[in-house]
């Protein structure tokens, strides 16, 4: 932690006497527990991202595009929220809206549900395109560079 | 005088949206006439704005068209906002730079290169460029804006004048609630978030919640990241309420404790303000436009020192003395962003592009 870690704009609270109170208290939990300033769990959170979200920029264009569109598939609108503002009719009119809602859901999901599957199938199908096209560039190149080379 | 206002999209609870609307309060308070238009309607804004092909019928060369700007436009709307012979002014809400996207939006991330890319050529079609932050007018400054200025986001109490949600106020209302809100979204860094509770928990031994409010839609992958690192960290205690209704987010701000930002880049930070309204005190990174919505008021941090981080929360909640001053000094801090005080400045740009109102 260094001497400009905090920034407190108030002339009426001490910067100095809040950074004292911080170290003081860390310095006490690690006299208690030495393992306090460990950073298991920064490596933790940063070999995570790299595993799930870094591998996202590897492989072709088309795969990364493709790997992407994994989010779309799902067209069911799972967030939706009946809001109102109005103070007094407000929760009502909002009450009559989530019974329409709730009505609407009961058929409207059921299709939009069965329109998420198929794009979640179709979506399988071109990573497996796009998984077969590359290893093919892949080949092709190889069996230039061979040919290339024998000649 | 007509002062009429664009933006490809509106939703509640959305900064873009609410600051068109405080706006066509104001400017209809000031004697304009003033509408909204968006390229479509949405179900729940039907009344409230008009398709953008009704706009022929309000064009003048004596009117104002303010063109907000938080994403590109498309190509069409780009050629329409090239057409029309209004005044036209860019009211610049900053678009998060595209790397953070990597991984997670590969949409978001060509859409956001796209959108800063077309500043260029905003800046050449329009009278005047506002940014609701010196940070973001900075950024329009790179493009030679002409007249640019200012021109805060206007913090229209009145929408959180609802009945706080019952249900989430007997939830959350009893113990110790870190909060943040905003989109879950790389660049709000939410891991920094939970790598700080995870030391508040742990170390600090502190029994709090961790509520993160906002949607994710979009942001799936980055969700299921941040949901695995919550489970191999092993805190239950962290809560990811999505996008919620005013009075939800009402109650959550009543049980707020602390409000911690991590964030690395914001173009305004309208839950800063909230927390102002709502006696929340502020810890936040200082990045982006942070410390100039904060002024004098909240506390910003430098470094991420999560452990560090976690004591300064704990002795806000702790320090009665010290919470009190902090929150006074944020409420004098909110009274900037009080439509009275961001009228005159409305005033004075529109007087700046020979508008007088």
């Amino acid at each position: 932690m260094s001497n400009e870690w905090l920034e407190i704009r108030d002339q009426e609270i001490s910067v100095q006497e809040i950074m004292q109170r911080i170290r003081e208290r860390i310095g006490e939990r690690e006299t208690s527990d030495p393992g306090t300033r460990d950073t298991e769990a920064e490596s933790l959170a940063e070999d995570l991202y790299h595993e799930m979200l870094g591998q996202a920029m590897e492989g072709t264009a088309l795969q990364r595009r493709v790997r992407l569109w994994r989010n779309d598939c799902d067209i069911v609108p799972r967030h939706y929220v009946v809001d109102w503002r109005v103070p007094v009719l407000g929760p009502l009119h909002a009450l009559v809206r989530r019974v329409i809602n709730a009505e609407i859901r009961r058929y409207l999901y059921r299709s939009l549900e069965k329109q998420s599957h198929f794009n979640r199938q179709v979506l399988e199908a071109v990573e497996t395109l796009a998984r077969e096209n590359a290893a093919l560039c892949e080949e092709i190149e190889a069996l230039r560079q061979t040919h290339a080379g024998s000649e | 005088m007509q002062v009429h206002q664009f933006h490809p999209t509106a939703t509640f609870g959305d900064a873009t949206s609410d600051q068109m609307l405080s706006l066509q309060r104001m400017l209809r308070e000031m004697g304009c006439e003033s509408e909204i238009f968006v390229e479509r309607v949405p179900l729940h804004f039907e009344g409230r704005t008009r398709p953008i092909a009704d706009y022929s019928r309000f064009s003048a060369p004596g009117n104002v068209l303010l063109l907000h700007y938080s994403l590109g436009y498309a190509a069409p709307v780009l050629e329409w906002a090239r057409q029309v012979p209004d005044r036209k002014v860019l009211v610049y809400h900053n678009i998060t730079p595209h790397h953070f996207f990597a991984g997670v939006n590969a949409v978001y991330m060509e859409a956001a290169q796209a959108g800063r890319e077309q500043l260029g050529e905003l800046a050449r079609l329009v009278d005047a460029g506002w940014g609701d932050s010196p940070y973001n007018c900075r950024e329009l400054a790179a493009h030679d804006m002409p007249h640019m200025g200012v021109l805060p986001i206007i913090f229209d109490q009145r929408r959180y004048d609802v009945r706080p949600d019952r249900r989430v106020l007997k939830e959350w209302g009893e113990g110790v609630n870190v909060l943040f809100v905003g989109r879950v979204s790389p660049n709000k860094r939410i891991e920094d978030l939970l790598l700080t509770f995870y030391y508040l928990k742990r170390h600090a031994g502190m029994d709090a919640r961790l509520l993160l409010v906002g949607s994710w839609t979009g942001m799936e992958p980055y969700l299921a990241y941040l949901q695995a690192l919550v489970q191999r960290l092993d805190l239950p205690d962290v809560i990811f309420a999505g996008h919620i209704s005013a009075a939800a987010l009402t109650a959550t701000y009543r049980c707020a404790s602390v409000y911690l930002s991590m964030s690395e880049h914001e173009g305004f930070g309208v839950p800063l303000l909230e927390s102002m309204y709502f006696d929340v005190p502020i810890v936040a990174y200082r990045a982006g436009a942070v410390p100039e919505t904060l002024g004098e008021s909240g506390i910003l941090i430098r470094e991420k020192d999560y452990a560090a981080v976690a004591e300064l929360v704990g002795l806000l909640i702790e320090d009665d003395p010290l919470r009190s001053q902090v929150v006074s000094r944020q409420r004098e801090r909110l009274a900037h962003f009080q439509p009275e005080a961001v009228r005159p400045k409305l005033a004075q740009l529109l007087r700046e592009i020979g508008v007088e109102v």
